[in-house]
């Protein structure tokens, strides 16, 4: 079948399921998408690796269950560490080994050892891994933390760990406010089923429209970087950037769409993250699931430990209040990037690229800020008006570009290669000569990217004030009618997708 | 110690943490109400709060406390 959403046998699929889920007796409802959860695993790839994920949720079962019946504080917190160790044992393992083997062979190479010092494995990743692992460690810190409710059925445990709309590419699931509702009754709400289905046509719209454009150019520059200095990479690298987001937030559209079609309410994961002012906001705003697990469950921990107070006052005595309170926080703050880095995988090009560039940017901005507050006041602008907060927007884009060049980039030697190269020739006419159209989009295909990208932009704006479903909900039956199948249609017929195209897969589905 | 007298204290800790001689907070104060009061400051001030109390917050009470109100709750049973 694939695992992608957009493939056609998927749809068939989904549709089943949702005829059957409102067909079926309520209290059923919850086994039924269990069982779809674990036919979608069987059939998206190699369906042995199912053994992962059931072992993790059996894991978590076990440890849950341990913690809840007793008061015996050593106990709880052996359960817990024993089911946290086991799970990140198993994420290192399957993920991030090879990572380490290959980087030790790297610095071998750098003094002069000509063969590897050691063997890199090859073993099968589950799919979802890293979404599957968040949620269901996150669920047991909190049982821990006695802040969730523990769950008494193994199966209904299962389901929220392996429900499949998300766990191939989240959003990463809290259970204390995402889990519960998963065994409730969800009878046939028209509203709620109209709404989801609409926001997945907009999910397949960003997804197959704009998504699978922006990928010929992006490829065609990225993959033959030695023949496209200058403007080319600076053009592939925003297209990356249109290409990822509507790639990854497309795809949560039609995760959360499809969850609302049956009663079920996920946590969003984007709200217009090119909108943010700095770098700390485009965070708050983008993989916003991730960020806030890494908050909870590595940078709030990681600043309550003994080390870390006690470092804390040290730094505070040395350095006076504020500062000292900056660096600890720094310190804590490397961490917690350069854990949100190779969460999306053991290379480099992650670590740097989605981890430490950020964390660079944010210190930098913190120390900065002072000074650059100061030049404003000096040139008397006022920062509270409205075009600063749109150069801020578009300084907090550059720099999240150059993150994505190391995101896309084949290596993180690569990625540097190509920024030297975005910045040595000057290129800038091909952006108006014609040679743009020679990149994979022709002129036509070209203005159908751009038209949709104004779309999703004015879609973006209005976001900012209401949720557009509801506004045009308000409006009169033929209006809603033509917005909705006219969207339809337009994906339909300008998506690319289909027998003989070979659509991406989403690309979180790696991670 | 009273709950206005809780208050008042944490008034002087929430000063200090934000630098910030002009705060005051009550039950219904929440971090929207404090532009300082993100993410990163929050455990500085969590600290801070802890030090003054001579009491400590769990794991779970700091991720889920929604306003001040709720962490005077929290004092006011540990002292």
């Amino acid at each position: 079948m694939g695992a992608t959403f957009t493939s056609f046998y998927f749809l068939c699929f989904y549709a089943c399921i949702l005829i059957i889920y409102y067909l079926i007796p309520p209290k059923t409802q919850w086994v039924f998408l269990l069982l779809s959860s674990i036919a979608y695993y069987l059939l998206s790839g190699n369906g042995i690796l199912i053994l992962y994920p059931v072992c993790a949720c059996l894991a978590a079962y076990a440890g849950i269950r341990i913690m809840s019946g007793t008061d015996n504080l050593k106990k709880k917190r052996a359960a817990m560490a024993g089911v946290v160790l086991l799970l990140v044992g198993s994420l290192v393992m399957l993920k991030y080994v090879n990572f380490g083997i290959n980087t030790v062979n790297g610095i071998a190479g750098i003094f002069g050892s000509e063969e590897a010092v050691l063997t890199g494995f090859k073993f099968m990743v589950p799919l979802g891994i890293s979404f599957y692992t968040f949620s269901i460690l996150g669920y047991v810190i909190d049982v821990y933390n006695g802040i969730a409710v523990p769950q008494k059925n193994f199966f209904k445990t299962a389901l929220y760990g392996m429900y499949f709309p998300s766990i191939l590419s989240g959003p990463i699931l809290r259970y204390r406010e995402d889990g519960e509702q998963f065994f409730t009754h969800h009878p046939f709400n028209y509203r709620e089923v109209t709404f989801g289905l609409q926001r997945m046509v907009w999910g397949f719209f960003k997804t197959l429209v704009i998504s699978e454009r922006m990928r010929f150019v992006v490829d065609t520059v990225y993959g033959n970087y030695g023949d496209y200095p200058g403007a080319y990479i600076w053009l592939a690298t925003v297209c990356y950037a249109f290409q990822l987001y509507t790639n990854f937030s497309g795809c949560m559209d039609i995760v959360l769409g499809m969850s609302q079609t049956f009663g079920l309410k996920l946590p969003e994961n984007f709200e217009t993250p090119f909108f943010a002012k700095n770098i700390s906001e485009y965070w708050r705003r983008w993989h916003i699931t991730l960020g806030v697990w890494m908050k909870e469950y590595v940078f709030y921990p990681l600043l309550r430990t003994g080390v870390f107070t006690r470092l804390s006052k040290n730094m505070r005595e040395r350095f006076g209040k504020k500062r000292g309170k900056q660096l600890t926080t720094f310190l804590a703050m490397f961490v917690l990037w350069f854990s949100v880095g190779i969460w999306h995988g053991g290379d480099w090009k992650y670590v740097i690229g989605s981890g430490l560039l950020h964390w660079f940017y944010i210190v930098s901005g913190e120390l900065l800020t002072p000074f650059f507050n100061k030049f404003m006041e000096k040139l008397h602008i006022d920062p509270k008006k409205r075009w600063v907060d749109v150069l801020r927007m578009l300084r907090t884009f550059f720099l999240v570009n150059i993150g994505f060049v190391f995101f896309r980039a084949d290596s993180a030697a690569d990625a540097f290669y190509m920024l030297k190269g975005a910045v040595s020739v000057w290129n800038a006419v091909i952006l108006f000569d014609g040679s743009v159209f020679t990149l994979g989009l022709d002129f036509i295909e070209f203005t159908i990217a751009i038209v949709s990208l104004l779309i999703l932009f004015a879609v973006s704006v209005m976001q900012q004030k209401e949720s557009v479903r509801e506004r045009i909900e308000k409006k009169k039956l033929p209006v809603r009618w033509i917005i909705w199948y006219a969207l339809l249609f337009y994906t339909i017929l300008l998506g690319n997708y289909g027998p003989g195209y070979s659509a991406a897969e989403f690309i979180y589905q790696g991670f | 110690m009273t709950r206005e007298e809780v208050f008042k204290t944490l008034s002087e800790v929430f000063q200090d943490v934000f630098d910030d001689e002009t705060i005051t907070v009550n039950g219904t104060t929440t971090s929207e109400d404090i532009e300082d009061w993100d993410s990163l400051e929050h455990i500085n001030l969590i600290a801070a709060v802890e030090q003054e109390f001579g009491m400590k917050f769990t794991m779970g009470q700091v991720v889920t406390m929604k306003n001040v109100g709720e962490m005077a709750d929290i004092i006011i049973s540990q002292i």
